[in-house]
């Protein structure tokens, strides 16, 4: 436990691993991996095997080749450019593409984008677990269908997707798929080499990595390329120039290896420490979980509770830092777009909490956490007044 | 670094939530509003009012205006409640604009604090 918070908060970012900050310090004086890694000589060429060197060990962890990654600035960057990127590379062959409303907004919002721009996108909503149900994207896929973009691991919810069924289908459609792999990258199983997935987006800070650096996978398959989105270097074969930030990929590169060493490991400490906080949380009277318990990452709990107003529970639940939605809306005070597609009412959308737990997170966080959460609730209901007659 | 959209003062109030709960035997009146209810409770001595409870479902400036304004009214004129402006509270405790909503129906249930307790009173003089 942190001396003035509890942060259960992973989801929304993870504190840089020390040995990462250190390698990526390494990189920026005069002693490190400072150079521009597109120069011939000899400072340039050191700084281009820190890169080389980071590419694979990130290839390693997702099980692909070095060629088929590209570094961008993050996750959101990845998205723009995979979805983009291979609709605008296809539209001579079809205009139709295929998501779901749950997705992250990085997502959602370049579908809505090339909505504007005379492309058609079908919106296939989840069932109430939050899970794609195959048959309906079976049944929304047509001739002109050039993308489906389905995330891995859901932001707010945890939610797992099917994204090997998912890829199956699109295989057999010719038809390209994306996953937005933010929240599972370094932290489930992401195979490359045998998933049938086309593109994929992924971020250093959602697993132990620094703010600013991301990668998209590109699988080296035929049909298979994007567009640029920007212009004005040959770096990276022309698919997204400009000079590298040679700190931040090596920075990115352990943070892959380590995440690729300690994965099981992980996994088994987020599941005990789930199965304690949902223990605990559930037993408070009128709470529900958002989204399938089935398919879920553990280290993503998302709950609401009746007759209590969000943005006091958020409150009241201080030191505690969780999220009332995805870090990126939970500024804004509406209820979760996401949890709204899951059949949530929008009173009980709006009394959402996501606790996102992590490789620091202990036990007693955990308890920390349960007692927080029984104690805000039973504050706010001692003074909800009655409905008016 | 997002700036902390509540003011020292209402996160005190928030904390503390003076005067929450219910008069006994005291009026009662209860408004539900732009997604918020408020349920405001007194009792009056003579032409002042003597004690003041709130009970609110809503944002924490909500509940800390409810709070404040219950500790700013006791052994007030039962008659400047039903002439209560909201808009001196949300100075005090810097509540964002576009809470405005939320704030004056809080306003709504004290004016009607007001007229119901001065209704009781000419019923029971």
């Amino acid at each position: 436990m942190m001396d003035e918070f509890v942060y259960l908060d992973y989801a929304a970012t993870t504190p840089t691993d020390p040995r990462v900050a250190e390698i990526m310090l390494a990189q920026l004086t005069a002693d490190g991996g400072f150079g521009n890694p597109s120069s011939a000589h000899i400072v340039g060429r050191r700084a281009s095997d820190v890169v080389d060197r980071a590419t694979r060990q990130l290839a390693t962890l997702l099980n692909c080749q070095p060629r088929e990654l590209i570094w961008t600035s993050g996750a959101t960057e990845s998205d723009n450019l995979a979805i983009t990127g291979a609709a605008r590379h296809r539209e001579h062959r079809g205009k139709h593409l295929i998501t779901m409303p749950t997705e992250h907004n990085a997502v959602t919002d370049v579908f809505s984008a090339l909505e504007n721009q005379g492309f058609e996108v079908t919106w296939l909503q989840p069932d109430d677990g939050g899970r794609l149900n195959i048959g309906d994207l079976a049944a929304a896929l047509r001739d002109d269908t050039q993308l489906v973009s389905v995330m891995y691991v859901n932001n707010e919810t945890g939610v797992i997707q099917d994204i090997k069924a998912i890829g199956a289908l699109c295989r057999d459609s010719d038809v390209l798929f994306h996953v937005d792999a933010a929240q599972a990258t370094g932290k489930l199983p992401f195979d490359l080499a045998s998933l049938p997935v086309d593109l994929a987006s992924m971020t250093a800070h959602k697993v132990y990595g620094p703010k600013g650096i991301g990668a998209l996978y590109i699988a080296d398959r035929p049909g298979c390329h994007v567009e640029p989105l920007t212009f004005g270097g040959g770096q990276q074969r022309r698919i997204r120039p400009g000079t590298l930030p040679v700190h931040l990929i090596a920075a990115f590169g352990l943070a892959a290896e380590i995440a690729a060493e300690r994965m099981q490991d992980d996994f088994a400490h987020l599941q005990t420490l789930h199965d304690r906080l949902w223990a605990g949380v559930s037993a408070v009277p009128g709470v529900v979980r958002n989204g399938s318990a089935e398919y879920s990452f553990p280290g993503i709990l998302n709950v609401s509770v009746e007759d209590i107003e969000g943005e006091s529970l958020l409150l009241a639940l201080e030191p505690l830092c969780v999220a009332t939605g995805s870090a990126c809306n939970s500024l804004h005070k509406e209820p979760s777009y996401v949890l709204r597609a899951l059949g949530r009412s929008d009173a009980l959308a709006q009394s959402a909490i996501r606790f996102s737990c992590g490789r620091p997170t202990t036990s007693a966080d955990v308890d920390f956490a349960v007692q927080r959460y029984r104690d805000a609730v039973g504050k706010l209901r001692g003074i909800t007044p009655e409905r008016a007659a | 670094m997002s700036a902390d959209p509540y003011s020292p003062r209402v996160r005190e109030l928030f904390a503390t939530t003076p005067h929450a709960g219910v008069v006994e035997g005291g009026v009662t009146v209860r408004v539900a509003d732009q997604g918020v209810r408020v349920e405001l409770s007194a009792k009056a001595v003579g032409d002042r009012v003597s004690e003041l409870g709130f009970r609110a479902w809503g944002c924490p400036h909500l509940i800390a205006a409810a709070a404040a304004f219950c500790s700013g009214y006791k052994g007030q004129k039962v008659a400047h409640l039903q002439r209560f402006s909201a808009s001196g509270l949300m100075q005090t405790l810097a509540v964002p604009v576009e809470k405005t909503g939320r704030i004056l129906v809080l306003e709504d249930a004290v004016r009607s604090l007001g007229a119901t307790i001065r209704q009781q009173s000419e019923l029971h003089p």
